[in-house]
């Protein structure tokens, strides 16, 4: 055995599933080097022996084939290693240090284009993303045939790369915002990406911003009409996402779908969910402020109801109104943790709860399940997990500011929050940019 | 970097410590009396709460009663002999006796607007009788939420254009006005219904100096303006209901007198008839009543030298600031008045009226 495979035997012991096989092909004895996890090595024989009954009709030579089978390469130590990593075929020629890397037969690794599981789409497209980077491409491409599409690739990671995409639309995306993040995915090559945060990085935007600076889609439709607005596009291999940048406050409120649809019945749906996010800030926050500290804003007679309706409540409002929402972030998280098979339970026992075993015990009022149970339906109107989560979170700080400064202080919190907003940019782009198409060029 | 996060996190928790968010006291820990009595006793006020008592089954109506020096120390009182704080933030009914009403109220409505624990949007009210008995009358009402008397003056509910509305500031205003009085309604406790309405008083300054009765308050309102709908006219020929009222006002001051002249436009449905009038005499009849109503409470009042209709106003521009404080006394008893009145009916109702 050559010094070659004693290398790579080495560098992968202890991997059962490596296998190197003696072949013979046109009497030359090589050896079959790959992952049998990654490849069918069945089907990649059949047609490698397609290949060789070919040669030996037209009387090729053993260079010859090689070199119609791929690129012939000598002592590369690394490439041949990482050639191995990404599942191909190394077929080394013994007692020569060359090697030649072969397109296998893949095995089926990737599941199949589905429907969409975090978002749902009425009346429009149905196939989403899957894990698959080239699979997304193709998608897309399928999505808006045009010839201006361009993708460009990058790999990220110290050691194992990871696979980048980086999509625009010529002629419509800004041409300096597209060198800005090429130049930045380049410099930070060697940063590790496993995550969004770790993209966040490589992005060079802060991680602790509440507000991602990425509009995710798992949809290759809402995908494509951001791109034709001048956005860009951002595939990451292993991730069944598209990551949309820069992102802007509207996209809370749009969904591309949503003009599959009369204009005035759009208009209506994306005025529900402004007044769900209003009401999901606002309505936690207006309960504490109105029963503890300013009742003088009710009517007399919501005053009374809600006395009598908080009658022997044992806590004070803020308390009861953290412990309600504390418990619903619990059966919102809980759901999502649990398989769908144990789900139904958590759903139902959080509905004991919340409908009337907590007010028939007098630990809360019953017009607080009314808030709370308002509260988390207007937030799942928002488009995007990450927004639904964001909003989520500012609604405490607009609950924490209630409980001490009152009405006075919903205002102060609502001047905040948009005071954030308003300093929150992504390449020198404002997050609350309304109509960045048709002017977007300007800035960046 | 990291201290700086540190100390601003320290800094913001602080702040909830510092807030003073635990001396707010909650919804149910506070009582919301809904009317307030005032009555005079021996120079100590004495004062009575209507408070709705909420349990988790039904609101109980409580009447609390306490005198002092002041109102805010019968409040101190009061508060620290019962089981929950009182927060006279949603009073909407302060109810003045009548010997207090003709002493003067300064004092008291002052407080009032001092130290904003009564919002100035409250409404005063005279009462004919002792508070002691309006007040137990209110007790003993099915009211769910017992703001009976409240909803007695709320123009979304039991408000009628012969009530007028008189608020707190309206009347602390007029203290201070040169120009302007106002007329605060008259109720005692009836007897089939928990109120009746008796007609207004009329305050000069902080003294009530003469009452009109509801017929003319009507009148009174229809010349603020407050809409008059819904009122129902009776005279011999017709029933009518006004669906539309308003002004018009030419003042000029010749020769030290000042002289209004006013036309009041009114639009009328027909309700009921007697005897088929026709429309014309409808119309006379109506014009001439009114006119003599109204004349009859403009000298009433006027002879009181309480400006409640606030003609004043007009004449601002044309009186010198340092006489026009002498309004009252100098200028408004001389003030010659000419209303006319101007009806129109709008229609008839669902009946045609034939025409003889």
């Amino acid at each position: 055995m050559d010094e070659f495979l004693i290398k790579i035997k080495n560098k992968f012991r202890n991997n059962d599933d490596l296998f190197l096989q003696e072949e013979q092909i046109l009497d030359v004895s090589v050896i079959f080097i790959g992952f049998n996890t990654l490849i069918d090595l069945t089907k990649t024989k059949r047609t490698l022996h397609k290949h060789i009954a070919n040669a030996i009709s037209s009387k090729k030579t053993i260079g010859e084939l090689l070199n119609e089978l791929g690129e012939v390469k000598e002592e590369d130590m690394t490439e041949a290693i990482s050639s191995i990593m990404k599942g191909k075929l190394l077929i080394v020629i013994k007692d020569q240090h060359k090697y030649v890397i072969l397109e296998p037969v893949p095995k089926l690794l990737s599941r199949a284009i589905e429907k969409p599981t975090n978002e749902n789409v009425l009346q429009g497209p149905l196939s989403s993303f899957n894990e698959d980077i080239e699979t997304n491409i193709g998608l897309i491409r399928k999505q808006i045939n045009s010839s201006k599409i361009r993708a460009e690739f990058f790999s990220v990671g110290p050691e194992q790369k990871t696979k980048l995409s980086l999509l625009y639309f010529d002629g419509q995306v800004d041409k300096k915002l597209v060198e800005k993040v090429k130049l930045l995915l380049e410099k930070n090559q060697d940063r590790e990406l496993n995550n969004l945060q770790d993209l966040t990085e490589v992005l060079g935007f802060s991680g602790w911003s509440v507000i991602t600076k990425f509009n995710v889609t798992e949809l290759p439709s809402e995908t494509v009409p951001y791109l034709r607005k001048g956005r860009i596009v951002l595939l990451v291999d292993r991730f069944p996402f598209a990551l949309i940048i820069p992102c802007f406050l509207w996209d809370m409120f749009t969904l591309e779908n949503d003009r599959n649809f009369p204009i005035p019945l759009m208009t209506s749906i994306r005025t529900v969910r402004v007044i769900g996010i209003l009401i999901t800030l606002f309505l936690p926050a207006l309960y504490v402020a109105l029963v503890a500290v300013n009742p003088e804003v009710l009517r007399l007679e919501l005053a009374l109801t809600i006395a009598q309706s908080r009658e022997a409540i044992p806590y004070p409002a803020l308390v009861e109104i953290i412990l309600m929402l504390i418990i619903m972030e619990l059966i919102i998280e809980a759901t999502v943790r649990l398989p769908s098979t144990i789900g139904p339970t958590i759903t139902m026992v959080g509905g004991i709860i919340l409908g009337q075993a907590v007010v028939e015990a007098k630990l809360v009022s019953t017009l607080l399940i009314i808030i709370l149970a308002a509260t988390t339906i207007a937030n799942s109107t928002l488009v995007g997990i990450q927004n639904f989560l964001a909003v989520r979170f500012l609604k405490y700080l607009m609950v924490i500011l209630a409980s001490i400064y009152g009405v006075l202080g919903i205002l102060g919190g609502m001047v905040l929050i948009s005071a954030y907003l308003a300093s929150i940019e992504t390449f020198g782009i404002s997050y609350l940019h309304l109509n960045y198409e048709k002017e977007g060029t300007k800035y960046g | 970097m990291r201290t700086l996060t540190l100390i601003i996190l320290t800094s913001l928790c602080s702040l909830l410590l510092l807030s003073g968010c635990w001396d707010t006291k909650d919804l149910n820990h506070r009582s919301l009396p809904i009317a307030m009595g005032v009555a005079l006793e021996d120079d100590n006020y004495e004062i009575h709460l209507q408070i709705p008592d909420t349990n988790q089954e039904s609101v109980e109506i409580k009447i609390v009663s306490e005198k002092g020096q002041s109102i805010s120390k019968a409040i101190d009182k009061l508060s620290a002999n019962m089981e929950s704080q009182i927060d006279l933030l949603h009073t909407k009914v302060i109810v003045i006796d009548k010997d207090l009403a003709t002493k003067g109220f300064k004092d008291l409505i002052s407080g009032f607007m001092r130290d904003r624990e009564v919002s100035p949007k409250a409404l005063v009210v005279v009462s004919d009788e002792k508070i002691e008995t309006l007040f137990s009358k209110l007790k003993n009402t099915t009211d769910p939420q017992g703001t009976n008397l409240f909803d007695f003056f709320d123009k979304e509910a039991g408000w009628n254009p012969q009530i007028s509305l008189t608020r707190v500031w309206q009347v602390y205003r007029s203290f201070y006005s040169y120009t302007k009085d106002v007329a605060i309604p008259i109720i005692k406790s009836g007897d089939s219904t928990t109120v009746e309405h008796l007609g207004s008083a009329v305050i000069k300054n902080d003294k009530m100096v003469e009452s009109i009765n509801t017929e003319e308050t009507l009148l009174l309102n229809a010349f603020y303006n407050e809409s008059t709908s819904g009122k129902v006219e009776v005279m011999d020929e017709a029933t009518l209901m006004i669906v539309s009222n308003s002004m018009d006002h030419k003042s000029q001051f010749i020769n030290q007198i000042p002289y209004l002249k006013s036309q009041l436009n009114l639009k009328v449905v027909l309700l009921e008839t007697t005897d088929n009038p026709t429309t014309k005499e409808i119309k006379t009849s109506l014009e001439t009543l009114l006119t003599e109503r109204f004349n009859e409470m403009f000298t009433k009042i006027q002879e009181s030298e309480a400006d409640i209709l606030g003609v004043g106003q007009y004449f601002r521009t044309k009186i010198p600031r340092e006489q026009l404080k002498n309004w009252r006394s100098e200028y408004y008893p001389n003030l010659r008045m000419d209303l006319q009145i101007h009806v129109v009916i709008q229609n008839e109702g669902q009946l045609k009226l034939v025409d003889h």
